[in-house]
């Protein structure tokens, strides 16, 4: 079907007007009829509806069954949630170690704006309570897990699809040297895993085997090893076209923020900011679409920094300050910052709860997901819910084409 | 009122004729192009609306437009606004496509996403005029990839 941007494609298709004006849509609405709408006009209702009603109406009728399935389509449909300001497609993934291994699923609209948000279990591919799952990252609603600390899997849970990636020989790191990122390379329009394993040596500073993941070539290919200390943030954060990871050397005080190029996959280190004196926590996160700092001052006070121009030291700001309302006897909470709502607030999840801080009057608001199980700390993933699929069409687009040709 | 106001008269399908400050009817980027290239005569036809939608759009405008209106005043409007029966809404989604005025475009369509996102593949059918082109066969497959989905 065609469309055109002219007054005319608003006739509605299936009629055979012999006349100019003389049965035009708008005069169907006497008659109780309904008036038709083009192509172009249904995919931009279509583009505001959640991925559940869209796999539904699939069945429509053919041409619905085109438009759902085609990638411009689904691309749109993604930038469209990806950018709706009330996070109505947006959703939290949470992964808990205990009381089992298990995954989590809770609305984000509902947690900023709600007064309960529901977190219910989420049945995941493998999922095996006696295997540990992990989420390595999540982009465009996909989200990259690691079972059993060695298989990956790339799993889109709103359409239930999900690929195994090809195991690697080599032992994944774990403990104080973990570390992994599942990114969209949009240079290459290739998604990319990457991840530590073990090399020889032990004790606090050691060389790890990094390797990455292409989708489209469907196999792991090796980057240059990496001096490890302890890493603060197992999950790389991906920022200008690189992922990033706080790296603490031994013997030497502080954190460097390192990251790999995914496109000529090098090594490098940005450069902070002082951030004043004493004994910090650190996580490294992303504000925005800027690289981010919660320094934790004694686990009572965070500063938030946010690298305004990616590669320029000067341009870290301090956003703001934020009392962190828990007993500084707790050991220390990952920390990680999520979402602006729209009233300008800030969510950010803290060892067993959500947090809302409010920037006008500094205050804090509690908005823990409501779980049958209390106490537990957990990880946080935000998701998009969309159409996109963990693995390339090939086998479905021959489907269709038999579908059409039948 | 100030001597600089200009009027615009409109003529929808069914000819009936709107008179509209030209400061209000430029909301349709259609209009305003129309009156930026200097080709508005006496009457501009807009053949692809009729007046009931004509009326609504105008209402819609002229609310839109008022001085010192209070956010939450507008978002009441907005929300009575689009609660009309769904061929009326299909009608005014047409003509805000035909006047080119995404504001009333976007609304329309989002309450349309928002009222038909839990029916069934028939009801949708039945609201868009579409018949099924599927065989008995095609469609159970289809639907049994996302079975799910129709819980």
């Amino acid at each position: 079907m065609e469309s055109k941007r002219n007054g005319a494609s608003n006739l509605p298709p299936k009629r055979k007007n012999t006349h100019k004006s003389a049965q035009l849509p708008s005069t169907s609405v006497k008659d109780s009829r309904i008036p038709v709408l083009p192509e172009e006009l249904v995919t931009q209702i279509l583009l505001r509806l959640p991925v559940k009603s869209l796999l539904k109406f699939r069945s429509v009728s053919k041409s619905w069954l085109g438009l759902i399935s085609n990638p411009e389509f689904i691309n749109t449909h993604l930038s469209k949630s990806a950018n709706n300001k009330d996070f109505t497609h947006h959703r939290f993934m949470l992964s808990f170690c205990l009381p089992k291994y298990n995954l989590k699923d809770c609305s984000a609209s509902s947690l900023l704006y709600d007064s309960v948000a529901e977190a219910l279990d989420l049945e995941y591919p493998t999922k095996e309570i006696r295997r540990s799952v992990e989420i390595v990252g999540s982009v465009n609603g996909l989200i990259c897990l690691v079972i059993a600390k060695k298989y990956f899997l790339i799993w889109n849970p709103s359409i239930r699809k999900f690929k195994k990636l090809p195991e690697c020989r080599d032992e994944l790191c774990f403990g104080h040297h973990s570390m992994y990122g599942f990114v969209y390379d949009e240079v290459h329009g290739d998604y990319k895993v990457v991840a530590g394993f073990n090399n020889e040596g032990y004790g606090y500073s050691f060389l790890v085997k990094v390797k990455m993941y292409s989708l489209n070539s469907d196999s792991w290919t090796s980057l240059e090893d990496f001096e490890s200390g302890v890493l603060g943030t197992k999950s790389g954060v991906f920022v200008n076209g690189k992922l990033h990871w706080a790296n603490s050397v031994y013997r030497r005080s502080g954190w460097d923020i390192i990251s790999v190029d995914l496109a000529d996959r090098t090594w490098g280190e940005v450069e902070q900011p002082y951030y004043g004196e004493g004994d910090f926590g650190w996580t490294l996160g992303v504000l925005g679409t800027d690289l981010s700092v919660f320094s934790n001052y004694r686990r009572i006070q965070a500063d938030v920094w946010v690298l305004k121009e990616y590669g320029v030291k000067e341009s870290w700001i301090k956003m703001f300050t934020i009392d962190i309302p828990c007993d500084p006897r707790m050991g220390y909470k990952f920390c990680q910052f999520f979402c602006m709502s729209n009233k300008g607030e800030v969510l950010f999840h803290f060892g067993s709860t959500f947090m809302i801080y409010n920037a006008k009057d500094h205050s804090i608001t509690h908005r823990s997901p409501h779980l049958e199980v209390t106490g537990y700390d957990y990880e946080a993933s935000i998701y998009i819910e969309s159409l996109v699929w963990p693995f390339f069409q090939r086998k479905e687009s021959r489907m269709q084409q038999r579908r059409r040709l039948k | 009122m100030s001597s600089s106001t200009k009027f615009l008269t409109l003529k929808t399908c069914d000819d009936k004729k709107f008179v509209l400050d030209e400061a209000i009817a430029v909301r349709s980027q259609t209009i305003k192009n129309m009156v930026e290239d200097d080709c508005v005569s006496n009457v501009i036809p807009l053949p692809n609306v009729n007046s009931k939608t004509m009326t609504k759009v105008i209402e819609y405008w002229k609310k839109h437009s008022e001085e010192g209106v209070s956010k939450d005043v507008l978002m009441d409007f907005d929300k009575a606004f689009v609660k009309v029966h769904h061929s009326i809404l299909h009608a005014l989604i047409l003509a805000a496509n035909f006047l080119n005025d995404k504001e009333i475009l976007d609304m329309m369509c989002q309450e349309v996403a928002d009222r038909i996102k839990g029916k069934t593949p028939e009801e949708i059918r039945k609201e868009f005029d579409i018949k099924n082109d599927f065989t008995p066969e095609e469609e159970e497959e289809i639907r049994k990839e996302n079975a799910w989905a129709f819980e």
